[in-house]
């Protein structure tokens, strides 16, 4: 695929668990620069490449009103052009060297990704040094890259309800916490940042103490090492960035939006509720919570929206990591012909029994079992492993806490799965959003 | 427990090993075994995790269907229950242990895939069997299931990009098999019956029109008679007929076909033409070629729409391979007022294959990116079992691996132009645009000879 940038990544419920044979801590090296930058290695030689994941500490949570979407942006500025690669040379030199790249932004993070053959891993190196060191921003470059990230909204927009439906539930769901916004920003805002906002923007946070870098694939630390050192670590950090101390009041009431789009053939529905960041103890009991929800065909609202009650074709739930307190989402699309309400009331009646009756511990086991499975799922790659790892620094402080997660998975209990439901799952914290073709008229009001 | 059970092998038909392929990029041994009754079994170790992966392919699809979407329903309906076990009980065993087992349609074949734990394989893959060999195709699970697919029937007419490619192949393929849809439309899902889901699997779920490839943690001798264990008692009971495809011709003129959506901000549009089938001798070399035009982000048209004009998110050229034919695609979105911009620039850096030809430089770095870009498709036991049965139901000479770096490097400039000659289609190009038909009939009228249609709708 040569698609890049794309924002996004919210569905990455991956699993984890012990697994001693496949990822343990002696086949990991960490190693910090005298600038702060930390690097991560895995020597696999399961194929003859290798791969970079820079994760930086910025997303959208870092932006205010006005330069929202800028952390995405950027993530495209951060391909055109540098001092010594000039604008097209960052793609141009990594293809002929037989590599591919790719990036994307989401709330908390901007990760950039590089796959290479391990031979060309030191013309990598290269590249991302003097994008992080020595990016051109030049003006012209910026105005035609505004055209392309128009374009990315507007075909996420026309293509996916979910997107459009999303971008009203956190605007409701947030209204003073930078959540509030979607990742890809207000149009407005993509036509109206300077480029002096660019350029205080790469200088703050692209500052090596604000990066993670994980490196998996057919190589050696110790070339790994000597490479990092000698390009790397000579970048230096830019000023502190901003602490984002807003937090979001607590929500008193149901909140509710209603999007009109005349093509679309059945209602679709969000329903969000804020829970904690991913640091907090609950997480573990709200991401079981959510595959006994929704993961599998024997799931709850599986079982009781599409197969029972063939009220939806579809629905599933999530919780993104998260630096700050987020949203737990569920989200269903009708079958033909079904109203609104009546598969929002069948939603809720499915969140309300959890609350009342709890789960069984059949159900708890069975998604116990799962996340054993798909951990080996998610780290049979290179870049599985690559990306767990980056999360799990960025997302818990520690890739280390990516081993202990069955630790923490085993300890949840079916009264922990009762009780953050009957916390977190109640109307009062809850948002709701339906995407549908009928007009919220006036006439229909009086 | 001892078992003695009667192996049905006639023939060990070959090991292969294998030789250095791209970077120093291998293809592990694996066994190939011929059952009496026709079925294929290709077995691989692979022990990076505790997983086995398991790929079926039957060799009927969208083109052997006599309804629209027939088999695509037909594989769906497998999963209903079998003489051992309900929906819901095998449903439950899978998910408890943390197995998938899903299994799809495509325009050529038909397919099941399973992934799961090592110590779960006798579970899984006597479930396997059972769908496989005794589907009942309970009736109230495929009523539930037909009224589901009945809206995502109408839930795909909410996006262009989802039916821009069906659209291209009605319009390229005409009345050729190959135009045929893999879904059913709601016309055709009125057809869809018990009686005929069970006609097309007695026909063609037979074990000598199957193949399967077990890839993963395991001891190739021990799985091997697992798997006959389960399937030998299967016998063919039906001759299948096969469609025979002949290759499509040249389209005789230009054409659009306008696909109004009255809502639409941006269009989405393909151009293309005549395209090559999956095992064409040239296809490593065409994919060389093809990079330079629109495979990788400085492709030719990625960057003149996206990074020089700032017209589009992407922009992208493929071909697209079936087992006898194919097409090739340009493939890119822009906003509504831009659409004549975008069309005459792909267009004109299309044309450039041509005017501008291919370097050596440009070609040197195709060459690295298609050989650096190789090894991680085949690095998971999923894609490895994929690409084993893929070898066999699409006729690809498993030598594709270990000679995918010689292809590559034999390519010259003066070949690489001359198979741009002889494959890439030039004349007579076929245009699909959806967006809004009143702001962009004039610009479709300049390609071609224009159909117009509503969003949806059949071609």
């Amino acid at each position: 695929m040569s698609v890049k940038k794309i924002v996004g990544a919210l569905f990455s419920c991956l699993m984890y668990v012990s697994l001693a044979h496949s990822l343990s801590l002696e086949e990991i090296d960490e190693f910090t620069l005298k600038n702060g930058m930390k690097i991560i290695v895995v020597e696999d030689n399961s194929i003859p490449n290798a791969n970079m994941y820079l994760f930086w500490r910025v997303g959208s949570r870092n932006e205010y009103p006005g330069i929202t979407g800028i952390s995405h942006f950027f993530e495209h500025m951060m391909f055109n052009g540098s001092k010594n690669y000039g604008p097209k040379m960052f793609d141009r030199v990594m293809e002929a060297s037989g590599g591919a790249n790719n990036a994307y932004t989401t709330e908390n993070i901007t990760a950039y990704t590089n796959w290479f053959p391990v031979e060309s891993m030191e013309t990598i190196f290269q590249l991302e040094a003097d994008r992080i060191a020595h990016l051109a921003i030049e003006k012209d470059v910026v105005e035609s890259e505004r055209g392309v990230v128009a374009s990315e909204r507007r075909t996420g927009l026309e293509n996916s309800n979910f997107r459009a439906i999303s971008e009203e539930v956190k605007n409701a769901a947030f209204r003073a916490h930078p959540y509030s916004w979607p990742v890809i920003g207000h149009a407005s805002d993509i036509e109206g940042w300077s480029l002096e906002d660019l350029v205080t923007y790469h200088k703050t946070y692209y500052s090596p103490n604000n990066a993670v870098v994980v490196i998996s694939g057919d190589v050696k630390v110790s070339e790994v090492k000597a490479l990092a050192k000698k390009y790397f670590e000579p970048i230096q950090n830019g000023p502190k960035p901003r602490n984002i101390h807003t937090v979001e009041p607590e929500q008193k009431g149901e909140r509710r939006v209603y999007l009109h789009k005349p093509s679309i053939s059945s209602p679709n529905i969000m329903m969000a509720w804020h829970i904690p960041e991913s640091k907090h103890e609950d997480y573990y009991s709200l991401d079981i919570l959510s595959s006994i929800l929704s993961d599998g065909y024997t799931s709850r609202l599986y079982q009781s929206l599409v197969d029972e009650k063939q009220l939806a074709s579809g629905v599933f739930s999530y919780l993104p990591k998260s630096i700050d307190p987020n949203l737990f989402y569920v989200y269903a699309v009708a079958n033909q012909d079904v109203a609104s309400d009546v598969l929002e009331k069948a939603m809720i009646e499915v969140i309300n029994d959890v609350i009342k009756k709890g789960v069984s511990e059949e159900e708890l086991q069975k998604i116990k079992n799962n996340q054993s499975v798909n951990f080996y799922r998610t780290i049979q790659t290179i870049n599985g492993k690559s990306n767990e790892l980056g999360s799990y620094e960025v997302y818990f402080g520690d890739y280390k806490r990516l081993l202990d997660a069955p630790k923490y998975y085993e300890k949840v209990s079916l009264e922990d799965i009762q009780r953050v439901a009957k916390k977190y799952l109640v109307k009062a914290n809850r948002t709701v959003g339906i995407i549908d073709l009928k007009e919220d008229s006036h006439a229909d009001d009086l | 427990m001892q078992m003695i059970y009667k192996v049905s092998v006639v023939l060990l038909l070959t090991v292969l090993s294998c030789c250095v392929s791209a970077g120093d990029f291998k293809l592990p041994d694996y066994e190939k075994v011929k059952l009496e009754n026709g079925m294929t079994l290709l077995l691989m170790e692979h022990k990076e995790v505790p997983l086995i992966n398991i790929q079926v392919r039957v060799s009927a699809g969208a083109v052997d269907s006599p309804i629209e979407g027939l088999s695509d329903v037909t594989a769906e309906a497998l999963r209903f229950g079998n003489k051992s076990m309900t929906k819901k009980e095998m449903e439950e065993a899978l998910d408890f242990i943390g197995a998938n087992l899903s299994t799809w349609s495509g325009v050529d074949v038909s397919g099941l895939q399973s992934s799961f734990h090592k110590k779960d394989k006798k579970t899984v893959i006597d479930i396997i069997a059972n769908t496989l060999m005794s589907p009942t195709f309970n009736k109230d699970e495929l009523d539930k299931y037909l009224t589901r697919y009945s809206s995502q029937i109408e839930q795909r007419k909410e996006s262009p990009k989802a039916l821009v490619g069906d659209y291209f192949k009605s319009l390229y393929f005409s009345d050729h098999p190959y135009s045929v849809q893999v879904m059913a439309t709601q016309k055709s899902l009125s057809k869809i019956n018990k009686s005929a889901i069970e006609n097309f699997y007695q026909k063609y779920y037979q074990p000598n029109n199957i193949v399967i490839a077990v890839v993963g943690d395991f001891q190739v001798k021990s799985m091997k008679q697992q798997v006959l264990k389960a399937f030998s008692g299967w016998k063919n009971r039906h001759k299948q007929n096969f469609v025979r495809i002949e290759k499509m011709k040249q389209p005789p003129s230009a054409q659009v076909l306008l696909v109004n959506k009255e809502d639409a901000k941006e269009t989405t549009f393909y151009i293309g033409g005549k395209g090559i089938a999956r095992n064409n001798e040239d296809y490593v070399a065409l994919e060389v070629i093809n990079t330079i035009l629109g495979g990788r982000f400085t492709s030719w048209l990625n960057d003149a729409l996206r990074v020089n004009a700032g017209l589009t998110y992407s922009a992208s050229s493929d071909f697209i391979t079936l087992k006898n034919d194919g097409y090739f695609r340009i493939s890119t979105f822009t906003k509504t007022s831009t659409t004549e911009e975008a069309i005459d620039l792909a267009l004109k850096t299309y044309y450039q294959l041509w005017n501008k030809g291919i370097n050596e430089s440009i070609l040197k770095s195709a060459k690295a990116y298609v050989k650096g870009q190789f090894p991680p498709k085949f690095e998971t036991a999923g894609e490895l079992a994929e690409l084993l049965v893929d070898f066999e139901v699409l006729n690809i000479n498993p030598s594709f691996i270990n000679n995918f770096n010689t292809n590559v490097n034999e390519l010259t400039v003066e070949k690489a132009n001359d198979l741009v000659k002889q494959y890439f289609p030039k004349d007579n190009l076929q245009f699909v645009l959806i967006g809004k038909a009143d702001d962009i009939r004039k610009v479709a009228k300049k390609y071609g000879s224009v159909t117009e249609i509503e969003m949806g709708d059949q071609l």
